[in-house]
């Protein structure tokens, strides 16, 4: 049973342009188990949500009537949170977030709210969700304490640079399709600002490799209308360092089967 | 092992005139880079070049060879991806993308010493490692590589962020010294305790050795701190000369450029416990104003208390430096006081400036890095 509710105090988006984001209460807010306030504290994705925001504010400003902006919808899969939906509600409004639409759905069914919002990328805390909403073909990212602590100023999206080279097991995966053109779109986006003080900052780490896979990362991402702000090849050098300094909000497996992190 | 070098003019008037603070033209006087910082306009668009790397369409490989055909070298391959040291083993040169395509010479040299080190120490990762650390924005990544090719540079991590600040991802990977052309840059790498210089080119390059690489230091506010410097500067000749006589047993403290040479030393011993040590492709000098009877002694005793081996050490009692570093031809000579770094690089040494200490409250305010 999936019921949608819209924000209304925030402007809809324009359905056939923007680009859905969905987020789970779960990572938005932070529900303890004696939360008597009425509002709930903020959740790992915060900084996150901010950033989408930004992004908005800053191509609105470049254009007033621009219509490929983030779309956030907020999905509510906990059933705890579900009885509590409108405190989900008065949380969002009180932090003055930019959430168009709140679905409330089960365990069992948020894939549907995924489908019927046409959302291009999910974000959960949920490992199960991540697995779920993948296999159905929707990009979808597993955030975690790490995203908590990236800047809300700009949103930072990394990609990673190294391949696998495996026998061709048939047909592309869902999700590579669907977060290829995911980047493009964000690539669009990107395009709106100049090379520097942009909100929409791309971020390409090449671990493995050497400069060769990090050119033919950067070549590759060119040519899906990505272009890339920072670059890191790491040549085998340890990631979680870098990592530490890059911040980047989630990574987007943009068509290569990435070696483990 | 240290020669004492006797030079005729150890006049008093000589030492005092060479002991001043310089008061020279400020960091970006003639010698340094004008251009911005970005790297050789000439190549930008060549395609890579072909003996270097077997390219496919991606996705890349998973194995990759490199054979230059420059030296017939060949990187050591792993399953995975090419053999590259864990960046805490090795001695970690971090270099700005104006640094790295105008020592082409030096890393060629340290390449020399790496091909050394494979063939004694086949399973090491004590090399040296070269970083490209700029804040080149990744836009210019696909043409910066395609340059490093064309040069057949042989240098495999970079880190390019975009406008913000190179200096983090210098402690990420552990680096052994920073060379930049931006001395602002320097700084902030030298008070986050970070070895670093301000690269100066000279016009004319003299030749140096492909098969040694020789790096050439001033002793105070280099290798030692200012402390001697200071006194120097406050009271007088005299009084340092009598500072240092008293103090003769203490330790001088260490300066910025300490571990660097600690660096050095540990490779040039993997040499000698090979019994390589007449033929070690590392060589070190220390090149200081001190004198050989009287100052230096406290260098020297420093030196050695610490466990530091300096293959030569050239006492000048005040003379000119030019002379000598055009005798030793280092690949590079650090010093930090203008003076000494624009008088080598007249000499056609490529010379560092080391932005430490009291030398540089005297001088004029450095000008800002240039415009990117």
């Amino acid at each position: 049973m999936v019921s949608t509710i819209q924000n209304t105090d925030v402007k809809q988006k324009d359905a056939d342009h923007a680009v859905v984001v969905a987020i789970t209460s779960h990572a938005a807010f932070e529900s303890g188990a004696d939360d008597g306030d009425e509002v709930y504290r903020e959740g790992v994705a915060f900084p996150l949500l901010q950033a989408l925001q930004k992004v908005n504010e800053r191509l609105l400003e470049e254009n007033p009537a621009e219509s490929l902006l983030f779309d956030v919808i907020l999905i509510t899969t906990d059933s705890q949170q579900q009885q509590q939906s409108s405190r989900v509600i008065s949380s969002t409004r009180h932090y003055g977030l930019e959430v168009s639409r709140f679905c409330f759905s089960s365990e069992e069914d948020f894939i549907e709210s995924l489908q019927k919002n046409n959302v291009k990328l999910f974000l959960t805390t949920d490992t199960n969700e991540v697995t779920q909403a993948s296999q159905t073909g929707v990009v979808s990212v597993l955030l975690d304490q790490q995203t908590a602590v990236c800047p809300s100023e700009q949103l930072r999206v990394m990609f990673c640079g190294d391949a696998v080279i495996r026998p061709d097991t048939g047909p592309m995966p869902l999700t590579r399709q669907a977060a290829q053109s995911f980047s493009t779109q964000l690539g669009e986006m990107r395009q709106k600002f100049g090379m520097f003080d942009s909100p929409l900052s791309f971020i390409l780490v090449t671990s493995h490799g050497g400069r060769e896979s990090c050119r033919g990362a950067l070549q590759m991402l060119r040519s899906r209308g990505v272009s890339v702000d920072e670059a890191y090849c790491l040549a085998g050098a340890p990631r979680g360092p870098m990592l530490s300094l890059v911040q980047p909000h989630f990574l987007l497996r943009d068509g290569y089967s990435s070696l483990e992190e | 092992m240290v020669k004492m070098s006797l030079d005729p003019v150890q006049v008093m008037s000589g030492q005092v005139k060479e002991l001043k603070v310089a008061t020279s033209s400020n960091g970006d006087s003639r010698g340094s880079w004008e251009e911005k910082e970005e790297f050789d306009q000439d190549h930008l668009a060549s395609p890579p070049s072909q003996n270097q790397h077997i390219t496919t369409a991606l996705p890349s490989l998973v194995h990759m060879e490199y054979t230059s055909k420059v030296t017939g070298r060949r990187a050591r391959k792993v399953e995975g991806g090419v053999f590259f040291p864990k960046p805490e083993n090795a001695v970690t040169v971090a270099v700005s993308s104006r640094v790295l395509f105008r020592t082409e010479r030096e890393q060629k040299a340290l390449e020399t010493v790496n091909a050394r080190l494979r063939e004694l120490y086949p399973q090491s990762e004590e090399l040296f490692d070269i970083v490209l650390v700029t804040y080149n924005h990744a836009h210019v990544g696909i043409r910066l590589i395609n340059t490093i090719n064309h040069h057949n540079l042989f240098i495999e991590r970079f880190c390019m962020t975009g406008g913000s600040s190179p200096i983090g991802y210098l402690k990420a990977w552990h680096t052994n010294l920073y060379l930049s052309a931006d001395s602002e840059k320097v700084r902030e790498a030298l008070a986050e305790g970070i070895a670093a210089a301000t690269m100066f080119m000279p016009e004319k390059l003299t030749e140096v050795s492909e098969s040694q690489l020789r790096v050439a230091f001033d002793g105070d506010a280099v290798l030692f701190s200012d402390e001697s410097e200071r006194i120097f500067k406050a009271h007088g000749l005299d009084k340092f000369f009598e500072h240092e006589k008293d103090n003769e047993d203490t330790l001088l403290d260490h300066g910025p450029l300490k571990g660097f040479l600690e660096a050095l030393g540990k490779l040039q011993k993997k040499f000698y416990a090979k019994g390589q040590r007449l033929d070690c492709p590392i060589r070190t000098y220390l090149v200081t104003a001190r004198s050989a009877a009287s100052s230096g002694i406290r260098a020297l005793k420093t030196l050695r208390a610490w466990g530091l081996e300096i293959d030569e050490a050239l006492f000048l009692a005040g003379a000119p430096k030019g002379p000598m570093l055009e005798k030793i031809r280092p690949h590079i000579y650090f010093d930090d006081q203008m003076f000494h770094v624009e008088g080598a690089a007249e000499m056609g040494t490529i010379a560092a400036h080391v932005p430490y200490g009291i030398a540089q409250k005297h001088n004029p305010k450095q000008k800002t890095s240039v415009a990117k």
